[in-house]
């Protein structure tokens, strides 16, 4: 992927990661607390990602498939 | 200290570093748990080590931050969940995550002058947000709307073989509207079709 691609394509995987993905219970070691500090650095992460692309001109389609389909 | 990034029933190995702790019948793809470095090259890292896995195999990706003590504990977690885990594994097999957000010039908050302005902007937003994303869903396994500022945010499961012709419909709305922009990113591991399994 191009760096300008894995700009736009930040704020999907961000969005993924922070509301994704399976919960398993078992013996999750991470405490909840830093769990939250996570998500908050990925959400201010994703917030400046999306203002900077709102900002500029607006990318299109042809410029943001981010990866060859499978 | 292990991290789970994945659950799978395909027994293939995978590479290094990635290593699969087995139960049940299922397997965690597992790496050593890092220092938890939020920088973009690191997720990024973890994304591709996820998405070589996902070109080998169907999987369901575990939650960011799913982090046990040893490898006891991921068995453990798989041997209490496995049907559950199963059922989801199989909700998401042959298929995987397409991404789109749209932009709309138009400002996002409708500048309005009275309320019936704002109202019927606002209804007009959620047509045009309708109308893309309704032929999608269709060519979709399944689909769902997620938030955001922009006119539409969604994520799509797709079968893979199904990928190509969901890319021509996606080119085909934008090429008919060139007033919106849309972006569209993946194939994604289906993390958005993997978090209702829950604990």
């Amino acid at each position: 992927m191009t760096a300008a691609g894995r700009d736009v394509a930040l704020v999907d995987l961000v969005d993924r990661l922070i509301g994704g993905g399976v919960v398993i219970a078992g013996d999750i070691t991470l405490a909840v607390a830093d769990v939250d500090l996570v998500y908050v650095s990925l959400r201010a992460l994703v917030t400046s990602v999306a203002t900077a692309e709102q900002e500029q001109i607006l990318p299109r389609m042809g410029d943001a498939l981010a990866r060859d389909p499978l | 200290m292990i991290e789970l990034l994945a659950i799978t029933d395909d027994a293939t190995p995978p590479a290094p570093p990635v290593r699969a702790v087995a139960a049940a019948g299922l397997s965690a793809l597992c790496t050593p748990a890092d220092t938890r470095e939020l920088t973009r090259e690191a997720l990024w890292r973890r994304e591709e080590l996820l998405e070589e896995l996902m070109a080998g195999r169907d999987l369901l990706p575990v939650r960011f931050g799913t982090v046990v003590a040893d490898e006891r504990a991921a068995e453990r977690a798989l041997a209490e969940r496995r049907d559950e885990l199963a059922a989801g594994l199989d909700r998401v097999r042959g298929a995987v995550e397409l991404a789109l957000r749209v932009h709309s010039e138009e400002p996002d908050g409708p500048q309005a002058s009275s309320g019936r302005d704002y109202l019927s902007a606002r209804s007009r937003r959620a047509e045009a947000a309708r109308e893309l994303h309704e032929p999608l869903a269709a060519i979709a396994r399944e689909s769902t709307v997620l938030r955001g500022e922009e006119l539409l945010r969604a994520a799509y499961l797709v079968d893979r073989a199904a990928v190509d012709e969901f890319v021509a419909a996606v080119r085909r709305l934008q090429d008919e509207r060139p007033r919106l922009a849309l972006l569209c990113t993946g194939p994604w591991p289906p993390y958005s079709f993997a978090r209702e399994v829950s604990p």
